[in-house]
C-alpha cells in the first residue's frame, strides 16, 4: 500500500525528490489526485500559520492521544519538542487523565480540545465560554478545524497502521518519551 | 492551463485516448507489457464504460480512440463495442489476430466500412522467429487472418514489435505485409519496451515518461500517461505512470495529463519512436 520512489505516480514524484517522504505521502500517492489536494490541505491546517507552533502542537498531540493514534502521537511529540514544549509537557498531554499545563490560555484550549475530540454532541457552554475568553473568533475557527483535521489523520494513520519512522523513534528515545 | 480541446488542436496533447478493455489473453508473449495470459486478473472495462469514456473524450476534444489489452477479442461483443466506438471517434483496435475464425470472424464483419481499423501484431516474416516471441502457430494464424479480414472490408494495420539488427528482415516483412494486402502506411515498427514480462525476460529498452507520447489511457484501475503505463510485473500493476484513479468524469485525468504536459520542457518526446 505504501509506494516507494520507483512506483510514485507522476504528480506524486515531487514529494519524493528529497528522499523518503514518509508513510502518509507514500499511502496517499496510491490515489494521486487525493494526494494533490489533501496534502496541501493538511500542511496548511497543521503547519505554520498565524497561530504559534506551540499552541498548534498542543492541539495535535492532545487530539492524537485522545484518539490513540500511535503514529501521530509519536511524530508530533517530536514536532512538539521542536516547537518549544518540554518532554514533561508532552507527557502531560499524552497522559490520561491529562495534567494541566499551568497557564489559563493553554488550559482553556485543552478543555476545548478534550470536548471536541473526546466528546459527542455540543461542547458544554462553560468550556466554550472559557475558550472564547482566551482566543479570538478566527482562532477558534482555526483551532477547531485543526482538531478535526487531526482526528481525520488519526483515524487514517491508525486504520492503515502507518509505521513510525526510525528517526522519530530515535528522537523519542533520546528525549525519554518511549 | 488550457483546455484539452485547445491542447489537442494545437498538437500539445496527442488526440488519441486509449482504453484497456481487459488484461487476459490467449497468448503469453515473451515481451508482453501486461504479463497477459489465460489465467491473469481480467481488469475489464465494460462496454458501457468504454462507450461513455469515448463520448466524453469526443466532448473534451480528443480526436481518436485506441482499444488494447490483453486480447480485446476475448471479450464477448467486442466487435459491436468497437463499432460503437468507431461511430463516436476513429478507432484502432489492437489484436493478436489469432482468434478470427468461425463465429468470431463472422462477428467481426460488423466492422466493415466503419471507422475502425484492426492493428495486428506480426514480428517477422520468418515463422520461427515470430513464433519464438509470440507462441506456436502464431505466424500461420496471423497470415491467414489478415487477408480474411481484408476480404471482409475491414481495415488492417500491422504492428511489429522489436527491431532486427538485419535490415533484410524488415524488407522481407514488408514484402510479406504488402502481399497480404497491407500497405506500408499501415505498418508500424516499435521497439520492445522494458516493462512487464520484458523486464523478467531481460528484453527491450528502458523508456521514461519523456520517451512516451502523453496519450491518455483509461483502465479499470485508473488513468495513465500512455498505453505503456498500466503495465504489470509479478502480478502487480505499475503505478509510476498513473495519473488519477478517477476516470469518470474523463476531464479529471485529462486535466491532470494536460497539467503535466504543459509543465514538461519541450522536446524529448518520441526519442524511442514509440507510437
Ligand atoms: S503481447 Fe499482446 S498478444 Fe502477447 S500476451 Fe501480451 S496481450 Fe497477449
Amino acid at each position: 500500500m505504501l509506494l516507494d520512489a520507483a512506483a510514485a505516480p507522476l504528480t506524486a514524484r515531487p514529494y519524493y525528490q528529497n528522499g523518503d517522504p514518509g508513510p502518509l505521502v507514500a499511502a496517499l500517492a496510491t490515489v494521486p489526485e487525493l494526494l494533490e489536494v489533501s496534502l496541501p490541505f493538511l500542511t496548511t491546517v497543521l503547519g505554520a500559520s498565524s497561530l504559534d507552533a506551540r499552541t498548534k502542537e498542543i492541539v495535535i498531540v492532545r487530539t492524537s492521544a485522545l484518539l490513540h493514534c500511535v503514529y501521530c502521537v509519536n511524530s508530533h511529540s517530536v514536532v512538539a519538542l521542536d516547537s518549544g514544549l518540554t518532554a514533561a509537557e508532552v507527557v502531560a498531554l499524552r497522559d490520561e487523565p491529562r495534567a494541566a499545563l499551568g497557564g489559563e490560555r493553554e488550559d482553556a484550549l485543552l478543555g476545548w480540545v478534550d470536548a471536541v475530540a473526546g466528546g459527542n454532541g455540543p461542547v458544554a457552554d462553560a468550556v466554550a465560554a472559557r475558550f472564547g475568553r482566551s482566543f479570538a473568533d478566527h482562532e477558534v475557527v482555526e483551532l477547531t478545524l485543526l482538531v478535526g483535521a487531526t482526528m481525520m489523520l488519526n483515524r487514517f494513520c491508525t486504520a492503515l497502521e502507518l509505521p513510525t519512522s526510525p528517526a522519530v523513534i530515535d528522537r523519542l528515545t533520546a528525549a525519554g518519551l518511549r | 492551463m488550457s483546455t484539452p480541446a485547445a491542447a489537442v488542436a494545437a498538437g500539445v496533447l496527442p488526440g488519441r485516448v486509449w482504453l484497456y478493455s481487459n488484461y487476459h489473453c490467449n497468448l503469453t508473449c515473451t515481451y508482453c507489457l501486461t504479463e497477459s495470459g489465460p489465467g491473469v486478473q481480467r481488469r475489464e472495462l465494460t462496454a458501457e464504460r468504454m462507450l461513455e469514456t469515448a463520448r466524453q473524450a469526443a466532448e473534451l476534444g480528443f480526436t481518436a480512440l485506441g482499444v488494447t489489452g490483453g486480447e480485446p477479442f476475448l471479450v464477448p461483443d467486442m466487435p459491436k463495442t468497437l463499432a460503437g466506438l468507431g461511430a463516436i471517434l476513429p478507432t484502432v483496435g489492437l489484436t493478436n489476430g489469432t482468434l478470427f475464425t468461425g463465429r468470431r470472424l463472422a462477428a467481426v464483419e460488423v466492422l466493415a466500412g466503419t471507422d475502425v481499423a484492426l492493428q495486428i501484431s506480426l514480428d517477422s516474416a520468418v515463422p520461427a522467429v515470430n513464433d519464438e516471441a509470440r507462441g506456436p502457430d502464431n505466424f500461420a494464424k496471423v497470415v491467414a487472418a489478415i487477408p480474411a479480414l481484408i476480404e471482409r472490408g475491414i481495415t488492417v494495420r500491422i504492428a511489429t514489435t522489436g527491431e532486427s539488427d538485419n535490415p533484410d528482415d524488415l524488407a522481407r516483412l514488408c514484402e510479406l505485409h504488402r502481399g497480404l494486402g497491407v500497405p506500408d502506411s499501415d505498418h508500424v515498427v516499435r521497439p520492445v519496451i522494458s516493462r512487464g514480462r520484458a523486464v523478467t525476460a531481460d528484453l527491450g529498452v528502458d523508456a521514461t515518461v519523456d520517451d512516451l507520447p502523453a496519450e491518455l489511457t483509461i483502465t479499470a484501475d485508473g488513468a495513465f500517461w500512455s498505453p505503456f503505463g498500466p503495465t504489470v510485473i509479478n502480478g502487480r500493476l505499475d503505478t509510476d505512470l498513473l495519473l488519477t484513479r478517477t476516470t469518470d468524469p474523463l476531464r479529471v485525468p485529462a486535466q491532470t495529463l494536460l497539467g503535466l504536459v504543459e509543465g514538461r520542457p519541450a522536446g524529448g518526446d518520441t526519442t524511442l519512436n514509440i507510437r
